[in-house]
């Protein structure tokens, strides 16, 4: 209760609020490679905290993808009560423990905000179907069973791939790539038929006419309406629910500090994030990555991260991919 | 054509003496390490089988390939085991004398115990005590020489990595005492 | 000349105070660690990695290639003056430079060196220069079949091209693969052999271990080892670098032939080593006076040099394009560049141009700038070596420590790394070799994924290693060379009834 006093307080009177700074240079987990879109978000914050100098220390993003994730929640977790360390984590903090039997718990760590939601597409390369009908009546008339690439076993991709495999009938052999960004080129080279990438992860390619977005996974379009490619915008591409594929995921980024730290810097993060969404560099790189933008903290947020955790939870299982 | 003015000359008073009685024989080292490997991979080897390590219907388990790896490795381990123990019969080849050995273990010993001081005390401390301790100890160079190269070396890796480049070292409670 | 527009554009992004400074720096700092005993080429650039982590890839990998040439540089300090090879492959600069450093013409052999370093490092650069495009054009061909064939050929040719013992290679590049796999299987999603262990979880990061391996190891047996030395000091005048330059041209056979030699092995892995005694014996060889050599003539510091430089240079080209390192500097900056988040491979050239682009034109300004930068302060680098080593040891034990806890920011790292240099100086003295292991450690995990994703992709039919041209060629070779000894054993059948009916003819 008495953290919900603090949290309010930072977030209505920032400036009077003379709380906890970090006196050393603060460091960002990103809990994937270089490249994706976790490390993408972690320079984007980077740039506009010191562009807009909203903190006195530096800031250090620092990747640990090993072990495809885990080695980073092991690292913030074994990292109680340092508040200098902030981890950009995504549906892995649910999902890594049911799988691989990490020993992790995201109630463990300290929640600071949820800043965006992603979205996931289909994708094709260009030379392929031109549509989600002729994609899955290629898939199903195909001798052998299309490719699929995606990021990571047992995670987001793979689960997506699941469903779409038990919504429409269609065999695919899923190919887990170490990055969404090697899972991006082997589809321009012909290599897989289709993937699930982020739509930041394919953005290049995209823009370079090699790959095509077929459906995105969502209840409704993208929001962002001005033209990516010579012809289309994000809002041109079409929600599968449209086109008769009814499968929906939406994927959250989120900060959390590690456990046991103190109220004050717990809200100091909070201020710090909330004056982030604030910055053009923020919104610019929402939109350049079609990302749905929200900011939850607090209570909300906890409320938020159970309800999720519930969802995904039901998804693995039914994916059967949690270790028994 | 040039001037080759001064010759430089260093001389190692510690220098181990030529004579000194053979220790063990690389042979029997070799020995022992084989065994090592054959237990090495005889553990990996069980933790892959356990893990599945058979062929399915889209290709290799996870532990496919690291258990026949495991066999590789034992096999070859083994084939060189034969090959060290018919050798070991005819020539005794020294891998290390005592005076050697005491050399090696005047570097490794303090290595050791640098390890063991970053854990609790924090890298820097522990590097100062490191180099301070290892010239005057066994370099036998004169303590004020000693305490200032430590002193210096330890300063100049803390601004470089901590302070310029911001790669954080382990600390300990002297750092936490300055606030760092 | 699409190649001309982007070296000019990679000088562009170089041309910054930041970066040149950045190259001053790593070029003072490779140069110490080339010249330090019992440190070298790969321990110093791993060592020297962690400075890097924070800087954008473009600049930590021209600091970085910087601190390559520096080491490069320094080592041919040693090998003449002290006759101590900081490297493998100064050994053959050391036949004349010693004898020429003991008659007095230390400067003449120490400008020799530098400058065949320097144009054998420009011939490499040249080749880099105009291969790298071609590169790009065939990098979508590359799907996981043809990862794992390229993968394939490398192993193959370190089992059937080695030296050593066979099951030695073996015994090192098993347990190597088998390292690799420790902690979580990204294709299953499963973990292996971390017997639950939340450190193993992250895997054995292969530059710690080239740290305990080559850096602990390094100072445990150079300690072993009398530490008396005796060399020469020299400085370098004007007039001493003018007249060997004004006597270049007389040697272009030497140095071209030298530069070839040194391209070829730099991109096949038989590198620099290998490079170097070849450059040396075949320059004495078709020398008309080949007595003469070993005893202080200055061909035999261009021969060697030319070819050690221009074959570590080169090496960078097939670690730049397909990630496979051709020596082991080559590795460790593969390490760097999977730190930075690039994915080594034909696509860098497509999706990092400035990164490729930026690399290339600063081994052109690297290389000018180190040959000034050394032929400047040989005096200050030689006195170096008058440092006592129980002064310098511990300080390399320091930046080891540093260097194998900076790249995960982890304790157990450290541990890790002491007991790699325990292995390292076991394996060195019992013969077993160590450049299987890193390999392995360094490409395990790739060449299985690429295999387990060939698999998925083909439904579990291993014809797909024939399945195109390209892949099948690639398969086809990689087999031959394992069987290389037995292969060549049928050919020398051959050749000595072939050579029988020479003689006796």
């Amino acid at each position: 209760m008495k953290a919900a006093v603090v949290l309010t307080a930072a977030l209505c009177s920032a400036p009077a609020f003379a709380g906890w700074e970090p006196t050393k240079p603060v460091e960002i987990v990103v809990a994937a490679g270089a490249g994706g879109a976790s490390d993408q978000m972690a320079r984007m914050m980077q740039a506009a905290i010191q562009k807009n100098n909203l903190m006195k220390q530096p800031i250090v993003v620092s990747l640990k993808g090993g072990a495809s994730g885990a080695e980073a929640l092991m690292y913030m977790k074994s990292s109680e009560a340092d508040p200098n360390k902030v981890l950009i984590a995504y549906s892995l903090i649910y999902m890594l423990p049911l799988s691989a039997k990490i020993p992790f718990n995201w109630r463990e760590l300290t929640p600071v905000s949820v800043i965006a939601l992603d979205q996931f597409v289909l994708w094709d390369n260009s030379a392929g179907p031109k549509t989600v009908k002729e994609f899955v009546a290629a898939a199903k008339a195909a001798s052998a069973p299309f490719k699929m690439g995606g990021t990571g076993s047992k995670r987001e991709d793979h689960v997506l791939t699941v469903f779409l495999e038990q919504k429409t009938g269609a065999k695919f052999s899923y190919l887990p790539y170490k990055s969404g960004g090697e899972a991006a080129t082997q589809l321009v080279g012909n290599h897989t038929e289709s993937n699930v990438n982020n739509p930041s992860e394919n953005l290049e390619v995209w823009r370079a006419g090699q790959v095509r977005p077929l459906c995105v996974f969502d209840k409704e379009r993208i929001s962002y309406t001005s033209k990516v490619t010579d012809t289309q915008s994000w809002a041109d591409i079409p929600t599968c629910k449209e086109e008769g594929v009814d499968v929906q995921y939406l994927m959250l980024r989120a900060t959390f500090l590690p456990g046991k730290v103190t109220a004050e810097q717990q809200a100091f993060y909070v201020d710090l994030f909330h004056k982030v969404t604030q910055t053009a560099e923020y919104k610019d790189y929402m939109e350049k990555q079609a990302l749905k933008p929200i900011f939850l903290t607090g209570k909300d947020m906890v409320q938020f991260l159970e309800e999720d955790d519930a969802v995904n939870k039901s998804l693995m299982t039914e994916a059967g991919f949690v270790a028994k | 054509m040039s001037q080759t003015d001064l010759e430089i000359v260093v001389d190692d008073p510690t220098a181990p003496e030529d004579d000194s009685p053979s220790v063990v024989s690389s042979g029997t080292v070799e020995i022992f390490v084989c065994l090592l490997l054959l237990a090495l991979a005889a553990t990996l080897g069980y933790d892959n089988w356990r893990t599945g390590a058979s062929w399915d219907s889209t290709g290799p388990e996870p532990g496919y390939f690291p258990f026949y790896l495991s066999v590789i490795l034992g096999g070859s381990s083994l084939y060189g085991l034969i090959v060290a123990l018919v050798a070991h019969r005819k020539a005794a080849e020294t891998f290390v004398t005592r005076a050697q050995a005491r050399r090696v273990m005047a570097v490794f010993v303090p290595t050791l115990l640098f390890c063991l001081a970053t854990q609790f005390l924090g890298l820097y401390v522990a590097s100062f005590l490191l180099i301070a301790g290892f010239m005057r100890l066994v370099g036998k160079i004169a303590l004020w020489k000693s305490l200032l190269t430590a002193v210096v070396f330890t300063a100049i890796m803390f601004v470089t990595f901590d302070i310029a480049f911001d790669v954080i070292m382990p600390k300990g409670p002297l750092e936490a005492a300055f606030g760092y | 000349m699409e190649a001309f527009g982007l070296l000019l554009h990679g000088f562009a992004v170089l041309l910054t105070w930041k970066t040149l400074a950045l190259m001053m720096v790593g070029l003072v700092l490779g140069i110490f660690v080339g010249v330090l005993p019992g440190l070298g080429g790969p321990n110093g650039v791993a060592i020297l990695l962690p400075l890097t982590f924070t800087m954008d890839p473009t600049s930590a990998i021209v600091m970085l290639s910087c601190i390559y040439w520096g080491a490069l540089f320094g080592g041919a300090i040693t090998s003449i003056l002290f006759n101590i090879p900081g490297e493998a492959w100064s050994v053959a600069t050391t036949f004349d430079g010693y004898p020429m450093a003991q008659q007095g013409r230390a400067a003449e052999a120490l400008t020799a060196a530098f400058t065949s370093s320097f144009i054998g490092s420009l011939v490499a650069v040249l080749l880099i220069t105009f291969l790298a495009p071609m590169i790009s054009s065939f990098a979508l061909k590359f799907g996981p079949p043809e990862f794992f064939a390229v993968y394939l050929l490398t192993f193959c040719s370190f089992v059937g091209l080695g030296r050593e013992a066979k099951h030695k290679t073996v015994i090192s590049m098993s347990l190597g693969l088998l390292l690799a796999g420790v902690g979580m299987d990204t294709v299953s999603g499963q973990l292996r052999m971390t017997f639950g262990s939340s450190e193993l979880l992250r895997g054995i990061n292969f530059l710690v271990a080239v740290i305990g391996l080559f850096g602990i190891s390094e100072i445990l047996l150079t300690m072993e080892e009398r530490l008396a030395l005796r060399g020469h000091a020299a400085s370098i005048s004007l007039r001493v670098v003018l007249s060997v330059w004004k006597d270049l041209p007389k040697y272009w056979v030497t140095l071209l032939r030298s530069s070839v030699i040194g391209c070829w092995l730099g991109i096949t892995p038989g590198g620099a080593i290998a490079a170097s005694f070849m450059g040396y014996n075949l320059a004495k060889r078709f020398a008309k006076d080949p007595e003469s050599f070993g005893k202080g003539r200055i061909e035999g510091v261009f021969a060697p040099e030319t070819a050690a430089h221009a074959s570590g240079t080169a090496a960078l080209l097939p670690m730049l394009a397909l990630g496979i390192p051709g020596s082991g500097t080559a590795a460790i900056l593969l390490g760097g560049l999977m730190v930075w988040g690039l994915n080594p491979g034909p696509l860098l050239f497509v999706e990092h141009k400035d990164f490729v682009w930026g690399l290339i034109a600063s081994m052109y300004l690297g290389n000018v700038v180190g040959l000034v930068l050394v032929l400047t302060t040989v005096p200050i680098f030689a006195s170096i070596l008058r440092v006592p080593f129980a002064a310098v040891a511990p300080m390399i034990v320091v930046s080891c420590a540093i260097g194998a806890y900076a790249i995960q920011n982890a304790m157990f790292d450290i541990w890790l790394m002491l007991g790699f240099g325990v292995v390292g100086y076991v394996f060195k003295k019992i013969g077993i070799p160590l450049a299987p292991f890193t390999l392995a450690l360094v490409l395990g995990n790739r060449a299985e994924d690429a295999f387990r994703l060939s698999m998925i992709g083909s439904g579990g039919d291993l014809k797909v290693f024939w399945s195109n041209g390209l892949v099948g060629s690639i398969t086809t070779l990689a087999i031959v060379l394992l069987f290389w000894p037995i292969i060549e054993g049928l050919f020398a059948r051959v050749g000595w009834t072939q050579g029988t009916r020479a003689t006796s003819r």
